[in-house]
């Protein structure tokens, strides 16, 4: 019976398929076209990366000969391998501080009772809006007078924890069933330990999102850089690639290299953790 | 053992231990959140009342030379860079914003089809989101430079980044490029929680693909376009970097790639003029509100998220 109703069904559709055939084709060189749109740049920049200064007068998409010398001279002659450790350890510590921070706050703002709490909340998501540009002029006016500009301890102290980081984790410890705590409490277990050893475990996915955007956040970031970390030791990527376009910038297959380098890392995170950056994006919001 | 004994603990005391676990969670809760609330205290909402105090005085590098009053925002009320600054950014937010939901919404419809690779297509639309704006821009420029590969397919000559007529331009379609996959992800996330059950309606009332889509899809999608909306025009405000980058720092060529970020960074840090430039901050904190409330009254008053 199911066989023949199917049978019938196919026999009626015939007339639309090939419409159906050409809307689908239709349908995917469209998607096709639009993602080389995205993607040929990317390509372009790979394949100068590997040419010589002179082959990148050329439009031949693939290298001729192929040289790894724009990677050697940008790290090397052009210091990337230095910016690229201060953006590593900038990320890193940063990325760390926030999910401690914002998962001790989290936590209390989730789950303690203590007077004035409410308000204090309010506070945390009043500073959400508040555009960085703002605090730009006050901030830097307080670490000059700190003697802090052009020190890593700048930027980490003004990004040692964000709202947004620490709306995420309370929305998420909101989620989790209290059984767990109460477990733990009867374990004898202090606040701190049943935070650390049971309720930062449970959070996995909101730290795991958490470090993800905020590390990719840290990484990518080139306002705050290029206002606290000016001098050369202490530039990153972004502020490097920016100095260099500034004085080098027809060097092309070095420059693209650098780009490349900069480019290279968050790629790969983005192919591991894939979920986490969709729905972390997703969530977060704020961030785009 | 110790399990046992701590259980019987707070038996023995009886009322007197309640009011001190109550205190004791009190005291816990503030010390968890005293790290958290310092960095928010001083490096967010002090700032923004220093900013606003800062913005009434001559301000130089060494601090406050004189009280001025409102003398700051009367002088950038009649400045003529800053006007432009003001006008090269609405023009971009009025050019990128709609071009950014319209684009992220068209590609977030495209990925929520039953299609083959719709994963890979989702990844490739998001793939410029990931990117960091100076490497991305950094890219752009070999890719517009007078000799580059756009001019190369094209047959010009234009360097893109340094012609007066298309140097914002340039910048509109690097970030709508860069910026839309986010923006897909945000309506996706939206197309996703809306019921299928409407859709099921719509096909047995046999009404087309098109008309299923500005009928039913596109109103139920309000509350996705006013966040979208409020992300978009927010960023759009702050353009920074890739102004910054292409222009060398100086907002040219002839102001033409001036944002009033890059503006308000250039007065302060070449400037030196900490009170105008923080008077720039205030005007700019108050146009980003003033946009949210209008987009609020524009599309109702939905929950966002």
């Amino acid at each position: 019976m199911l066989e023949t109703s199917a049978v019938a069904a196919e026999a009626l559709i015939p007339p639309r398929a090939t419409s159906e055939r050409v809307r689908t084709l239709l349908t995917y060189t469209a998607l096709l076209a639009i993602s080389a749109l995205f993607f040929v740049p990317f390509l372009w920049a790979v394949s100068t990366s590997f040419k010589t200064l002179p082959q990148t007068a050329y439009f031949h998409l693939l290298p001729h000969p192929w040289t790894m010398a724009p990677y050697r001279e940008a790290l090397s002659k052009f210091n990337f391998a230095l910016y690229m450790r201060n953006s590593a350890f900038l990320a890193a510590v940063i990325t760390a501080s926030n999910v401690f921070l914002a998962g001790l706050g989290g936590y209390a703002f989730a789950r303690l009772r203590f007077p004035g709490r409410e308000v204090l909340f309010l506070l945390v998501l009043s500073t959400l809006m508040m555009p960085d540009q703002l605090r730009m002029v006050p901030v830097f006016v307080m670490l000059t007078n700190w003697h802090l500009v052009n020190s890593f301890a700048s930027y980490i102290l003004i990004s040692l924890v964000t709202a947004g980081n620490l709306f995420f984790m309370r929305q998420y410890f909101l989620t989790i069933p209290k059984d767990f705590e109460e477990a733990a409490k009867l374990d004898g277990a202090g606040y701190f330990k049943t935070f650390w050893r049971v309720m930062l475990p449970l959070a996995g996915p909101a730290i795991a999102a958490v470090t993800i955007l905020q590390f990719q956040g840290v990484w990518n970031d080139f306002f705050w850089p290029n206002l606290l970390l000016q001098d050369t030791a202490h530039y990153v990527l972004t502020t490097g690639l920016a100095q260099f376009v500034f004085q080098y910038q027809t060097q092309w297959n070095d420059l693209m290299a650098a780009s490349l380098i900069a480019i290279a890392p968050i790629v790969l995170l983005f192919i591991f953790f894939q979920r986490y950056f969709i729905s972390g994006v997703v969530s977060a919001g704020v961030k785009g | 053992m110790r399990t046992i004994a701590t259980r019987l603990r707070p038996g023995k005391r009886g009322a007197a231990t309640v009011g001190g676990a109550r205190l004791r969670e009190a005291l816990v809760g503030y010390a968890f959140v005293l790290l958290p609330m310092a960095v928010f205290g001083v490096f967010f909402l002090y700032p923004i009342g220093y900013a606003i105090y800062i913005s009434f005085f001559d301000w130089g590098i060494y601090g406050k030379i004189a009280s001025v009053g409102t003398h700051n925002y009367h002088y950038l009320f009649h400045d003529h860079v800053f006007g432009l600054a003001l006008k090269n950014t609405l023009f971009f937010t009025f050019t990128v914003v709609p071009i950014q939901m319209a684009l992220g919404l068209a590609m977030a419809i495209v990925v929520n089809q039953k299609i083959r690779g719709r994963a890979f297509f989702r990844s490739a639309f998001y793939f410029p989101s990931l990117t960091s704006s100076a490497a991305i821009t950094a890219i752009a420029i070999f890719i517009l430079n007078a000799d580059g590969l756009l001019n190369k397919i094209v047959g010009g000559h234009t360097p893109w980044f340094e012609n007066e007529s298309t140097a914002l331009w340039s910048i509109v379609g690097l970030i709508s490029w860069t910026t839309s996959g986010t923006m897909m992800l945000f309506y996706l996330a939206a197309l996703q929680s809306i019921p299928t059950d409407v859709y099921e309606a719509a096909a047995i009332d046999n009404t087309g693909t098109w008309r299923t889509f500005w009928k039913i899809t596109f109103p139920l999608l309000k509350p996705a376009h006013f966040f979208v909306a409020v992300v978009s025009v927010i960023g759009a405000m702050k353009v920074f970097d890739q102004a910054f980058i292409v222009s060398h720092g100086t907002g040219g060529p002839n102001n033409s790639t001036m944002t009033m970020v890059l503006y308000l960074y250039r007065t302060a840090i070449y400037d030196v003029h900490f009170g105008r430039a923080a008077a720039m901050g205030v005007l700019l904190l108050v146009i980003i509100m003033a946009f949210t409330l209008i987009q609020r009254i524009a599309f109702g008053r939905p929950e966002v998220q």
